[in-house]
C-alpha cells in the first residue's frame, strides 16, 4: 500500500512523457465540462433552463392572437427563453470556483490561469450551442402544437434567421462569461447580469445613443431578427461593450488576483 | 527540492511576509512553525503561485511553480481542505484531480483506500468532517505521484489516530526521497513530525535549522563532591560557569567549544571527582517557540546546521 507514496514512480500510471508535458487543452476542457455538469446544483440549473424555455414557448401557443404565428417569431421566443437563464449557468461556471474556493486547487493544477479561463469559455460555448439546439427542438414542438390546433403558420425560417438566433444565444452566454470572469463573485455577477441590461434599457429611453449602441435589448434583437442592414457598427460596438471589454478585463484580473 | 529566496509580500502596505528564505531538501520533512497570522499560509501560497510576491523567488526542483508544465506531477499541495466543492463526492473530487494530472483513474480507488475514506467515497464532500476533508486533501495532493508535498496545517481536524497515520505517511514519503514542507501552529505536532524546522514570526524567519540542533541544550550540568575544586579547575581551563542548580555547576557550551568530553578531561587533569556530567535538560521546543515568537521583530538566528 505504501508503494503509491514512492515519489517519481510510474507503476500503473501514465507514461512519464505525460508527466513532463503540459496538460493538453482538450483535457482541460473535458475536466471543466465535468465540473460544470457533475453536481446536483448544476443539473438542477440546467433543468431549470430547459423548463423555462419550454415554459415561455407556451405563450405563443396559448395566446395566438397576441403573437405573430410565424416560425421565426416562435424561434425568437425560444431564444429569449434560453437567454434568460443560460447566462447564469455561464456565470456560475466562472465564479463558482471562487465562491467554493476550489480555484486554489484548479490554479495549482494549472497555474497558467488563462488556459483554465479559455477552457471554461469553450465549455460555455458548448453549453450555449446545446442550449440553442434545445431551443430549436422546443420551437419545433411549439410549432407542432400550434399547427395541431389548426393554425396556419408562416414558414419563414431562413439560414440567416437561424444563424441570427444562434448568435443571439451565444452572445448572451458570452456576456455572462464576461461578467463572471470580471466580477468573480456569483451573487454580484448574477445581479449585474440582470440589472445592467435593464439599467441601460432605461437609459436608452432617454437617449437614442444608448439605445442604438449599448442597449442589448435593441442591438442584439437586430441580431436575433437577422436585421443587420445599417446596424453592423452598433451591433459590433455593443458586443465590444458587453463582451469584449469585460472579458479582457476579467482575464487580466483573473491572472493577477491573489488567491487567499 | 523546494527553495525560496527573500520572499516578501505586503497587503495594503502592511508587511505580511518579509524576506523569507527556505530550503527543503529531498528526504526531509521541514516543519514551518508559527503562530496564526505569522505569514505561513501566504508564504506557501507564494511558493505555488497563488499569491504574487512583491519581491523574492520560489522554485520547485529549480523551476518557478508557474513554469511547471503539469505541477501536480512534481509537487502535491494541500492548502485548504475546506476549499472543495461541497456538492461533489469524494471520489468525483479525486477523479477530477486525477484526470487533470493525467494519471489513471485506478489510482483514485487506491488513494481512497490509502487515506481511509473509501467507505465515504460516494458521499458528498459537504457531509464530510474536517478530518475526512484533510484525508481527501492528502489523497488529492498525492494523486500525481509527486516528489514533493506542500501542506498547510495538515493535522487540523484529524483525530489522534489520524495524526499518527499522517506522520507515518509523511515519514515514509520522505524516507523514499520525497521533500515535505508542512506548516503548523502546534509545537508538539512539528516536533513529532519534522526533522527540519523553520520558525516564522511577524512574517520573518526567526529560527531555522535541524530540529535536533534547535532543541539541543546549550548548557552542561556538572557536579562534584568538591564544588570549590571543580570551580577552580574550570577557571584554570578558562571555561565559563554559573553556580547551581543546587551544588552543581552549569557550564555554557560556548558554541560547541565545550563538550562533556572536554569537561571530563579538565576534571581528570585537575584530579577532581565528578559525580554527574550531562547535558542540561533540553528546554524544549515550546520555550524556544514562545521565546522566538514573542519577540515580533527578533533578528534572524541561524542554528548551526
Amino acid at each position: 500500500m505504501t508503494t503509491s507514496l514512492s515519489p517519481r514512480t510510474h507503476g500503473i500510471d501514465a507514461a512519464p512523457s505525460s508527466a513532463l508535458g503540459p496538460i493538453p487543452f482538450a483535457r482541460l476542457v473535458r475536466v471543466e465540462w465535468a465540473k460544470a455538469t457533475d453536481t446536483r446544483a448544476a443539473r438542477w440549473l440546467l433543468a431549470l433552463v430547459a423548463l423555462s424555455t419550454a415554459g415561455v414557448m407556451l405563450v405563443p401557443v396559448l395566446a395566438p392572437t397576441s403573437f405573430d404565428q410565424t416560425y421565426a417569431s416562435y424561434l425568437g421566443v425560444a431564444a429569449v427563453g434560453v437567454a434568460i437563464l443560460l447566462p447564469v449557468v455561464a456565470i456560475l461556471l466562472l465564479t463558482g470556483e471562487w465562491s467554493q474556493r476550489s480555484v486554489m486547487t484548479t490554479f495549482t493544477q494549472e497555474p497558467r490561469r488563462i488556459r483554465v479561463l479559455n477552457a471554461k469559455l469553450v465549455v460555455s460555448m458548448v453549453l450555449g450551442g446545446g442550449g440553442a439546439v434545445f431551443g430549436g427542438v422546443v420551437t419545433a414542438a411549439g410549432l407542432g402544437l400550434a399547427s395541431a390546433s389548426g393554425r396556419a403558420l408562416e414558414a419563414n425560417l431562413t439560414v440567416g434567421a437561424i444563424t441570427g438566433y444562434m448568435l443571439f444565444v451565444l452572445l448572451n452566454v458570452l456576456a455572462g462569461v464576461a461578467l463572471g470572469a470580471l466580477l468573480q463573485s456569483s451573487a454580484t455577477a448574477i445581479a449585474a447580469c440582470f440589472a445592467l441590461p435593464a439599467a441601460f434599457a432605461l437609459l436608452g429611453t432617454a437617449s437614442t445613443l444608448v439605445s442604438d449602441w449599448i442597449d442589448m435589448n435593441t442591438t442584439w434583437n437586430w441580431v436575433l431578427e437577422n436585421d443587420w442592414a445599417g446596424h453592423v457598427p452598433q451591433i459590433s460596438f455593443s458586443i465590444v461593450f458587453w463582451v469584449g471589454v469585460p472579458l479582457a478585463a476579467g482575464f487580466v484580473r483573473t491572472t493577477r488576483r491573489d488567491v487567499t | 527540492m523546494i527553495t525560496t529566496t527573500a520572499l516578501t509580500k505586503s497587503y495594503k502596505k502592511v508587511p505580511v511576509v518579509r524576506d523569507v528564505s527556505l530550503r527543503c531538501e529531498p528526504g526531509t520533512i521541514t516543519g514551518f512553525l508559527g503562530a496564526n497570522g505569522a505569514g505561513k499560509s501566504t508564504t506557501l501560497k507564494m511558493i505555488v503561485g497563488l499569491v504574487r510576491p512583491d519581491r523574492g523567488t520560489a522554485t520547485i526542483d529549480g523551476r518557478p511553480f508557474v513554469e511547471l508544465p503539469n505541477p501536480t506531477r512534481v509537487v502535491g499541495t494541500l492548502l485548504d481542505a475546506s476549499a472543495m466543492h461541497p456538492g461533489r463526492s469524494g471520489r468525483a473530487t479525486l477523479t477530477i484531480a486525477a484526470r487533470l494530472a493525467g494519471v489513471h483513474t485506478r489510482r483514485v480507488e487506491h488513494l481512497l483506500d490509502l487515506v481511509g475514506i473509501a467507505d465515504a467515497a460516494e458521499k458528498r464532500v459537504g457531509t464530510y468532517s474536517l478530518g475526512m476533508r484533510q484525508r481527501l486533501g492528502i489523497a488529492q495532493a498525492l494523486v500525481g505521484e509527486p516528489g514533493a508535498l506542500i501542506l498547510d496545517e495538515p493535522a487540523n481536524g484529524l483525530d489522534p489516530e489520524g495524526i499518527a497515520w499522517m506522520r507515518t505517511l509523511l515519514r515514509d514519503f520522505a524516507d523514499r526521497g520525497g521533500t515535505v514542507l508542512l506548516s503548523s501552529h502546534l509545537l508538539h505536532e512539528v516536533q513529532a513530525t519534522a526533522d527540519h524546522l523553520v520558525v516564522i514570526s511577524g512574517g520573518a524567519v526567526v529560527a531555522a535549522g535541524r530540529l535536533d540542533d534547535l532543541l539541543a541544550s546549550s548548557t552542561i550540568l556538572v557536579r562534584s563532591p568538591d564544588p570549590g575544586a571543580l570551580a577552580a579547575a574550570l577557571r584554570a581551563a578558562r571555561i565559563d560557569y554559573v553556580a547551581g542548580p543546587g551544588d552543581a555547576l552549569t557550564v555554557d557550551v560556548s558554541g560547541g567549544r565545550v563538550t562533556t568530553e572536554v569537561l571530563a578531561g579538565v576534571a581528570r587533569d585537575h584530579q577532581v571527582l565528578l559525580t554527574e556530567l550531562r547535558q542540561s535538560e533540553a528546554n524544549g521546543l515550546e520555550q524556544l517557540f514562545f521565546s522566538l515568537t514573542a519577540a515580533k521583530a527578533a533578528p534572524l538566528q541561524e542554528a548551526a546546521a
